[in-house]
């Protein structure tokens, strides 16, 4: 017969790797206590379909080990027996067996050469059922493993006294217990000696571990680290004493023997350190877990959703080795899933379609892993029929998203970029697929938020589309920038860092009462003390005076989803990889806090989580807006006579037109937002606006036309037009000037009343 | 011939599928009794069902005998991991009851023989 098994055999490696992996979750929970009917049901359907399947590709060995934990299965089904440690140990040395003969399928799937049934599993299997001995298997169309188990010498060099005792104890009590007795990488391998030797030795590879004692160890781990780090302090204590000696008065063999022994202690510190590094990362390498978790399961989601889809596809899958953070893998699998079905809904075409495109009927998923350094690229792509650009531009029209006109003045990569809004999805038919659960934006929200990496798409018409995910291997360690506050030492994330900047004290804006703002770029940041936000107790505040120079702020401006803010602190302390550790579960009621490092010094330091510290600081701002608690500004009356006035602001920045919208609400106008020139006229042209304030420097229409433009419309004619930019050039001013603008106010030169002053004298 | 795969294996199904095509039939997939039934009352035209027995919600002897009691007489071949005979003694009805096995083509190549003859 003509059919090619090899293809087949590497399915039935997929779905039984699969399987596999779902039935030591299931004993896991049987041993949790769950004792689900359903749950050991499905259990026994796993292996019941890995002894199928198996069996349809004329595989050895597989079909009756299956069987026999199917028959382990079918009687705790059936309540003949019931769970115990034992019953437990054994379908796990039953899954790991299975696992190991797959492995060696995987490794030469053309021609596998599986070893015999593995009698000694044979003999735990059926002592966990309380039969007497290992029975041969039914059907077998391969010599059975003969039956030595228990008489066999044991292997040479494996501890000749504990096999002698394991095998004893065994069938003299002939109970589950004596299952426990055995240490199973211990015992001596028996039947075939060559072929059973093997996965024998594979077997002892791996332990299992609870993953809170894992992360325990790796808890204990940074503490012995960083409590090493004092020792380095130590060394410089040495030296700073041997230093003082030198120079007073001694005996010169004490002053020798001293600086033998600071050499001695540097070296072994240093030794020391080269060890405690090696421990640190062999310890963090021990929360990795191979990529293959997801991968594995992708591709089988992949065949089953082309099929419900009518689709034909190739799968291909590589780089399911790397292992990255086990948290990373925890978080990315719903991302990656939601795009292997994005490409299969989305991005392939069906066969007919391909067809006529010239292209083959089956089309290709690619999902690859590579790593770059710390990092590592995890790549999505099909060779469909390519994002269409057109499409996504009517939808986010349709959808109210953008205006016709900023759309179509959108870059290629502006237009790729919408997919990540909310509610953007161009398929006309909404699938049961990628039309519900994780849109797009949950996926960047995701990667770049939760998992610190980047996305970035690459699509060409009529050849395909591919994702490509930027992750930093292990969340554990991260560069993080300490500073200081009153004090107090605080750590930011450096991803979330999008500058420094030390300005002099008077260059902040004061756009009103308890609102500050730096201009940066020809945009408005809005300035917060760092004390203010994490509400440092004013016990602390003597420590104010230590800053250095009192006329010099110093910002750190943190960026999340292209909204920012400028936080004061008092001094930058230092920049390392360290190991960000989570906070015990009773302090972590507070959202400011994402966690904890250790410094050199074994101090315990905050790291701030920038997302929280926004959202914090644009409350403050907005309660400080109501006219009541601003101190002075707005006179009493001026609210009531500006709210039919309709403003319209136009900038770029998100953070600008806050800013400006903020500012102009508290004095009772009404505002309306545009992101930019082109977005701004027509905004203009459908509604009728009393004042516009416009930027300079914006994408698809600058300031300057948009006001000229705005001139030579009947209604806008007499208009106040202010311009409010960062460009303080002389001949800026005159251009603006020329093409109408009443007013050109510089962003450094901003203040409070000199806009709102202008603003009412011009509407008179 | 055309033949109804069901089978909630996805690889025992297409390779089932793959010989059954290599002997010059057209098959079609279903992934558990539901869907096949579905198919099958679909108004498509089957010569036969090769179904598997062992499968969630419905087993390959209840979907064989609902269709059945559902007047539809397409012959109805079970698959089975375990003993055939068992099956047999089960639902003597089937018309045909196979291992799931090596020995897979050369008695499908009987069977379909068979169905084949009394058409």
């Amino acid at each position: 017969m003509a059919i090619d098994l090899t293809k087949f055999i590497l399915r039935f490696v997929d779905e039984a790797r699969d399987h596999l992996g779902k039935m030591s979750d299931g004993v896991a929970a049987l041993e949790q206590g769950s004792a689900d009917a359903e749950l050991i049901n499905a259990l026994f359907r796993s292996a019941h379909t890995i002894k199928g399947s198996s069996r349809m590709v004329k595989l050895d060995t597989i079909p009756e080990t299956a069987h026999k934990l199917e028959d382990l299965l079918s009687a705790l089904r059936d309540g003949r027996v019931r769970f115990s440690a034992a019953v437990g140990q054994a379908l796990y040395q039953g899954i790991d067996t299975l696992n190991q003969l797959v492995d060696r399928v995987a490794e030469q799937p053309e021609k596998p050469d599986l070893p015999a049934v593995d009698a000694e599993l044979c003999r735990v299997l059926s002592a966990a059922l309380s039969a007497d001995e290992c029975r041969e298997p039914e059907t077998s169309a391969t010599p059975a493993a003969p039956k030595v188990a228990e008489t066999a010498p044991a292997n040479e060099t494996a501890p000749a006294n504990e096999t002698a005792s394991a095998v004893a104890t065994a069938p003299v009590t002939g109970k589950a217990p004596a299952v426990e007795n055995l240490p199973t990488t211990e015992t001596a391998p028996v039947a075939e000696k060559a072929a059973a030797a093997e996965p024998k030795l594979k077997s002892a590879d791996t332990v299992r571990v609870k993953l809170s004692k894992l992360d325990e160890l790796i808890k204990l781990m940074g503490e012995v680290v960083s409590s090493h780090s004092r020792m380095r302090q130590r060394v410089k204590d040495l030296q700073a004493l041997e230093n003082l000696i030198t120079h007073a008065e001694a005996d010169s063999g004490f002053k020798g023997q001293l600086a033998l022994f600071s050499q001695i202690f540097k070296d072994d510190v240093q030794m020391q350190s080269q060890l405690m590094g090696e421990l640190h990362d062999k310890t963090l390498a021990m929360r990795m877990l191979p990529l293959a978790i997801i991968f594995d399961a992708a591709g089988r989601l992949v065949r089953e959703q082309a099929r419900r889809l009518g689709k034909q596809v190739e799968c291909v899958i590589s780089g399911s080795e790397i292992e990255l953070d086990r948290e990373i893998i925890d978080q990315l699998s719903d991302p990656i899933i939601h795009l292997l079905r994005n490409s299969l809904d989305h991005g392939l075409e069906l066969p007919d379609k391909r067809v006529a495109a010239g292209k083959p009927a089956a089309g290709r998923i690619t999902l690859t892993a590579n790593q770059d350094g710390g990092w590592v690229l995890i790549e999505i792509g099909d060779d469909g029929a390519g994002i269409d650009l057109a499409k996504i531009r009517e939808k986010a029209v349709s959808k109210k998203i953008l205006s016709a006109e900023t759309a179509g003045g959108l870059s290629e990569e502006d237009i790729i970029d919408l997919i990540f809004l909310p509610g953007l999805s161009t398929n006309a038919i909404i699938t049961d697929m990628s039309g519900r659960g994780v849109g797009m934006d949950v996926v960047k929200r995701t990667v770049v938020e939760e998992l610190q990496g980047e996305i970035a798409i690459t699509t060409r018409p009529g050849l395909g589309s591919t994702f490509t995910l930027r992750l930093p291997i292990s969340l554990a360690v991260m560069r993080v920038l300490l500073v200081e506050v009153d004090g107090l030492p605080f750590g930011f994330t450096a991803q979330q860092i999008a500058g420094l900047m030390r300005v002099p004290n008077d260059a902040l804006v004061q756009v009103k009462a308890g609102l500050s703002a730096v201009v940066r770029d020809n945009e408005f940041i809005p300035v917060t003390a760092l004390a203010d936000l994490v509400k440092i107790p004013d016990s602390f505040a003597e420590n104010r005076e230590t800053r250095g120079n009192p006329a010099e702020l110093l910002l750190v401006i943190l960026e999340v989803r292209n909204e920012k803010i400028a936080l004061i602190v008092d001094e930058l302390l230092d920049e390392y990889d360290m190991v960000i550790k989570q906070l015990p579960e009773h302090l972590r009621w507070n959202p400011l806090v994402s966690g904890m490092v250790v410094t050199g010094k074994n101090e315990l330091v905050n790291v701030l989580h920038a997302p929280a510290l926004l959202a914090l600081s644009r409350k403050l701002h907005r309660s400080s807006l109501s006219p009541a608690a601003g101190s002075g500004p707005p006179e009493p009356g001026a609210v009531g006579q500006n709210a039919d006035l309709k403003i319209l602001v136009v900038d770029d920045s998100l953070n600008t037109r806050e800013i400006e919208k903020d500012l102009l609400e508290s004095y009772g106008y009404r505002v309306t937002l545009a992101e930019d020139g082109l977005e701004a006229l027509q905004k203009a042209r459908a509604e009728g606006f009393d004042a516009v304030l416009t930027d300079v420097e914006m994408p698809n229409m600058d300031g300057f036309t948009l006001t000229a433009s705005l001139r030579e419309d009947e209604r806008y004619r007499a208009t106040p037009i202010i311009i409010i930019t960062s460009r303080e050039q002389e001949e800026d001013r005159r251009r603006g000037i020329q093409v109408g603008a009443d007013a050109y106010i510089v962003k450094s030169d901003f203040e409070l009343t000199n806009l709102v002053d202008t603003l009412r004298t011009l509407l008179g | 011939m055309r033949i109804l795969v069901i089978d909630d294996d996805l690889m025992a199904g297409e390779l089932t599928a793959a010989i059954l095509e290599d002997l010059g039939h057209e098959t079609v997939l279903a992934e558990n009794g539901v869907e096949g039934a579905e198919r099958l009352g679909d108004g498509n035209n089957f010569d036969l069902v090769l179904s598997d027995h062992n499968m969630p919600m419905i087993s390959g002897i209840e979907l064989f005998r609902e269709l059945r009691r559902q007047e539809i007489k397409t012959p109805f071949i079970l698959l089975t991991g375990d003993d055939p005979e068992a099956c047999l003694r089960l639902e003597p009805k089937l018309d045909g009851c196979l291992m799931k096995d090596f020995s897979l083509e050369d008695e499908l190549v009987e069977i379909l023989r068979e169905v084949g003859n009394q058409e």
